[in-house]
């Protein structure tokens, strides 16, 4: 039997100011970081315009640049995006990047920027441009061409979308050769009515000013939510310290998290607070997983064991099962990250590094501070016990006195 | 087989075959979001502020027609704050006359005489509400028109916002979102007005309109008359060049945009799209009025759009027309369909804003897809063969409660009619990263219990009972997060939610039931005593 760790015996505990410490030091370094760097807002919360182009050649970014900045843009980012050789470009424009009154127009504008004044003669006479061009106006092109029946036209018209769905872009007029349904005649006829535009669109969003601040509060406000959650449920089933202690590890989770998001240069999306919630979620099993253990060992052993040793003991037992779900989430997360494209990456970038944090903190940081948490309260006991004690002392010393 | 696990098993094939049937045919029962299959998602805001606009505007011209038609004269009605109009220079001596025309028109106003001819009227608040409500109603009734007429399949109109003023619509597999977007949120509202001509001009019909705002007022000596208004006209001149005309139009429109009973794009005697429209009858009384009247002048036909009011034309009225007219503008057959289309669906009684706009184009979603499905195989199998090794045939009972998960996951999401979208699919192999959570936190008690000294059946009790409610603990922790998860998030996200909810759930029956039972099975009856586990 494979086996990691049987008999791990290792003394968590006795390291556990150390740690407490370095952990603390961690967070004030991420905070700093988090208000140095600042978080790099993507246009949900921020507001502003995004369009995700493929052109037919390799364009040079200062090129479209200017191009955007003639049109009267201001405040805009391009970026190249994915692999390079598929000529992606991004473009993001933030909402002070144009009047006020035409915030929702900026895609337009883009739109027109980049389309050059050729092919806008060319639209004028009515020719239309394969990689723009809606379902619609194909048809109603396709209606008009030499030997196609309605049908015909209807199935070509599918068979073009279709194309340029798989392809993304028409980078010349060949490529329409060999659909099916395409005759000699018919391709000819397209030649003269349509073109190949330089660009075509893959994506476009536009968030106006009012949803980013809701989506902001309303990110914080679940964070929150979320949080007072594991307190109240761990609560409930445990008692208060140790709900406390779970949420101080969490929000020590988060915040490395962040931290490190932050120093990367993420953009902080929708899906990064989901994943930022689902870390939360998950992140609370290893704890809870520990603690169940260290409650069943205190039933058990409770009477002859120092609690310090039963929460070595506990860790120790569960260590090989907290290893090995972790690892496999993290084999998951790893996935994602590396293969799930760039709509992903930033979620599983915070699941990659969370599920790491996470682990640890529920090793080192919940379970320490129920040890502090016990040796405070038995502290305080003790003194005050003993103040009474001598108290009482005093004033028998006073009777005999 | 004792009779209680052959029942056992009767159920757990049931699932499965109630899931099976759920999720078969898959391209059917699994709705993808529209970052997958591509589409666009937009979100609308009504401004009420401009309803109460157009309703004081509507009224003007109703009390404005009246007055005339009762030949009392006056000088202009104009609106003075959001909720007011102003009505100078009416005839002082027939005040009776016309307090009974506002009391007919606007009786339910506060409607006040300031003397010398001059009259405040006041919307009432209730009434301003009213307005507001229905301003939200009639513009997703006519939205929900549109979209109708744009042909779009499965789309999605939802009244939103804390104040119900915000309009989602999510158009999936839309080719051409500008398009869809105009057509949505031009306002479409059409008015006849009538030409207010300078002073001295004879010749009605061939007058030419001037070319700027300042020609414009020279024209009328300085002012422009308090009752008119400047309003644009675009043209093309014979060089190509593009050059505007001020037409100088009455602020009182003589037919408005409600008014209209059906609209088509039909083809002139060239072979030119043009837009043929039919009034209502009430309309077509006051437009016969109208026209009776201008004979011979030009009266113009004015566009409500997002870009401001522009005049579309301004043809002399040849004869008395009543209920039909044609528009003619240079328009492309796309054009004038889409014309058609907004005037029949219906004006907005509001100015409608977009707020939000996603749209990701087909060949995106594909990507996406396709970047999804391999992240989330190579994950499946990365923990699959580390389950196989690690924990051997125990390790392929884990593997299949794990794949037994994944289809109750996907037959829940096409029962419940959910939609997969890319976050979705990172949940559901998320899901199965955390319900082998479960599988790990029993075996691993298994064999703590194995090397305590324990016989193999008392090890797989004691495994199982104990674990059992730290995985509840785990799952429920998780739950909690998914509910504020799904409470945040909207569209993508909440797919996101969803998925992981029902994953989690599902897993408390693959991991702890079903793979419960597959040991029973492999360990035959109770009597027989096994001696090792492969684990």
């Amino acid at each position: 039997m494979f086996q990691v760790l049987v008999n791990a015996n290792f003394d968590f505990m006795g390291k556990r100011n150390i740690l407490l410490v370095c952990s603390l030091l961690v967070v004030v370094a991420s905070a700093v970081v988090l208000a140095v760097h600042g978080i790099n807002l993507g246009i949900e919360f921020q507001g502003g315009t995004e369009l995700q182009v493929r052109f037919v050649e390799s364009q040079d970014l200062g090129t479209v640049r200017s191009v955007l900045g003639d049109a009267g843009l201001r405040n805009y980012q391009v970026t190249t995006i994915g692999d390079p050789a598929d000529n992606d470009v991004y473009i993001r424009v933030g909402l002070s990047g144009s009047e006020e009154e035409e915030r929702d127009q900026v895609i337009a504008l883009v739109l027109n920027a980049l389309t050059p004044g050729e092919l806008g003669d060319l639209a004028a006479a009515g020719v239309i441009d394969l990689n723009r061009t809606s379902q619609r106006e194909l048809l109603n092109k396709l209606a008009a061409a030499p030997g196609l029946t309605e049908g015909d036209a209807t199935l070509l018209a599918a068979a073009v979308l279709e194309a340029r769905r798989e392809n993304a872009i028409f980078r010349s007029m060949d490529e329409l050769a060999g659909l099916p349904g395409m005759t000699p005649e018919v391709f000819d006829y397209l030649e003269k009515q349509a073109t190949v535009g330089p660009f075509a669109l893959r994506s476009q969003s536009f968030i106006g000013p009012a949803i980013g601040h809701e989506l902001m509060e309303k990110a914080l406000w679940a964070v929150l939510g979320s949080l007072a959650g594991m307190l109240v449920y761990i609560w409930i089933r445990f008692q208060f310290q140790w709900g406390l202690a779970a949420v101080v590890a969490l929000a020590h989770d988060t915040v490395i998290t962040l931290g490190l998001f932050s120093l990367f240069g993420m953009e902080m999306s929708l899906p990064v607070v989901a994943a930022f919630l689902t870390l939360i979620g998950y992140s609370v099993n290893d704890t809870v997983v520990v603690f169940d253990r260290i409650r069943e060992n205190t039933r058990t052993k409770g009477s002859t064991m120092a609690f310090t040793d039963l929460v070595n003991l506990s860790i120790n037992r569960t260590l090989s099962r907290t290893i090995i779900t972790s690892g496999l989430t993290w084999i998951v997360v790893l996935a994602l990250f590396l293969f799930g494209g760039k709509s992903l990456a930033s979620f599983a970038f915070v699941l990659v590094v969370g599920t790491v944090v996470g682990t640890y903190s529920s090793i080192y940081i919940a379970s320490p501070i129920l040890v502090v948490w016990r040796s405070l309260v038995a502290k305080r006991a003790a003194s005050k016990h003993l103040g009474r004690a001598s108290a009482g002392r005093a004033a028998t010393k006073k009777k005999v006195s | 087989m004792s009779t209680q696990l052959l029942w056992k098993f009767a159920l757990i094939i049931g699932v499965i075959a109630v899931a099976v049937f759920y999720v078969i045919p898959p391209e059917e029962r699994i709705n993808l979001g529209l970052d997958l299959r591509g589409g666009a998602h937009i979100v609308m805001e009504v401004d009420t502020d401009s309803a109460l606009q157009y309703e004081l505007e509507l009224n003007q011209s109703r009390i404005g027609q009246t007055l005339k038609e009762r030949g009392i004269s006056y000088e202009s009605i104009s609106p003075a704050e959001p909720t007011v109009m102003e009505i100078r220079g009416t005839d002082v001596s027939r005040s009776d006359e016309v307090r009974e025309v506002l009391d007919q028109q606007v009786g339910r106003w506060a409607i006040r005489d300031l003397g010398s001819g001059d009259w405040r009227i006041v919307m009432p608040p209730e009434y301003r509400t009213y307005v507001e409500n229905a301003a939200v109603t009639i513009t997703l009734n006519t939205i929900r028109n549109r979209i109708d007429a744009l042909g779009v399949r499965e789309p999605l109109v939802q009244q939103q916002g804390m104040a119900g003023d915000r309009i989602l619509v999510q158009l999936p597999g839309v080719e051409d979102p500008e398009r869809a977007k105009d057509v949505l949120i031009e306002p479409a509202l059409l008015e006849w007005k009538e030409v207010t001509y300078p002073p001295g001009v004879t010749d009605f019909g061939n007058w030419a309109p001037p070319v700027s705002r300042e020609q414009a007022a020279a024209m009328f000596g300085g002012t422009l008359p308090a009752d008119t208004e400047l309003f644009p006209e675009t043209f093309t001149a014979a060089d190509g060049t593009l050059g505007t005309l001020w037409w100088p139009l009455k602020r009182v429109s003589v037919v408005v945009g409600n008014d209209l009973r059906n609209a088509q794009r039909t083809a002139d005697e060239w072979g030119e799209s043009q837009v043929s429209f039919e009034l209502t009858s009430d309309a077509g009384r006051r437009f016969q009025a109208a026209t009776q009247e201008n004979v011979g002048r030009r009266m113009a036909i004015v566009l409500g759009g997002k870009a401001g009011k522009s005049v579309l034309s301004a043809p002399v009225i040849q004869d008395v027309i009543r209920d039909q007219g044609r528009i003619h503008g240079g328009f492309t057959v796309e054009r004038a369909e889409d014309l058609a289309l907004q005037l029949r669906s219906g004006a907005f009684p509001a100015q409608v804003n977009i707020i939000e706009e996603r749209t990701v184009g087909p060949s995106l979603g594909l990507d996406s897809i396709k970047a999804g499905v391999i992240a989330a195989l190579s994950g499946f199998i990365g923990v699959l063969v580390f389950m196989l090794i690690y924990y051997r045939l125990s390790g392929l009972n884990a593997v299949i409660a794990l794949a037994l998960n994944m289809l109750i996951v996907l037959g829940a999401m096409g029962y419940f009619g959910a939609t997969l979208t890319l976050p979705g699919i990172a949940g559901l192999i998320l899901t199965v990263g955390m319900a082998v959570d479960s599988n790990v936190l029993i075996f691993e008690r298994i064999r703590e219990e194995l090397r305590l000294g324990k016989t193999v059946r008392s090890a797989i009790d004691q495994g199982f009972s104990r674990a059992l409610m730290t995985i509840l603990d785990c799952n429920i922790t998780t739950l909690v997060a998914a509910f504020f998860l799904f409470s945040y998030g909207t569209g993508p996200v909440k797919g996101f939610a969803v998925t992981l909810t029902i994953g989690l759930l599902a897993s408390m029956f693959t991991a702890v039931f079903v793979s419960r039972q597959i040991f029973e099975l492999v360990l035959g009856s109770r009597s027989h005593r096994v001696e090792s586990l492969s684990i």
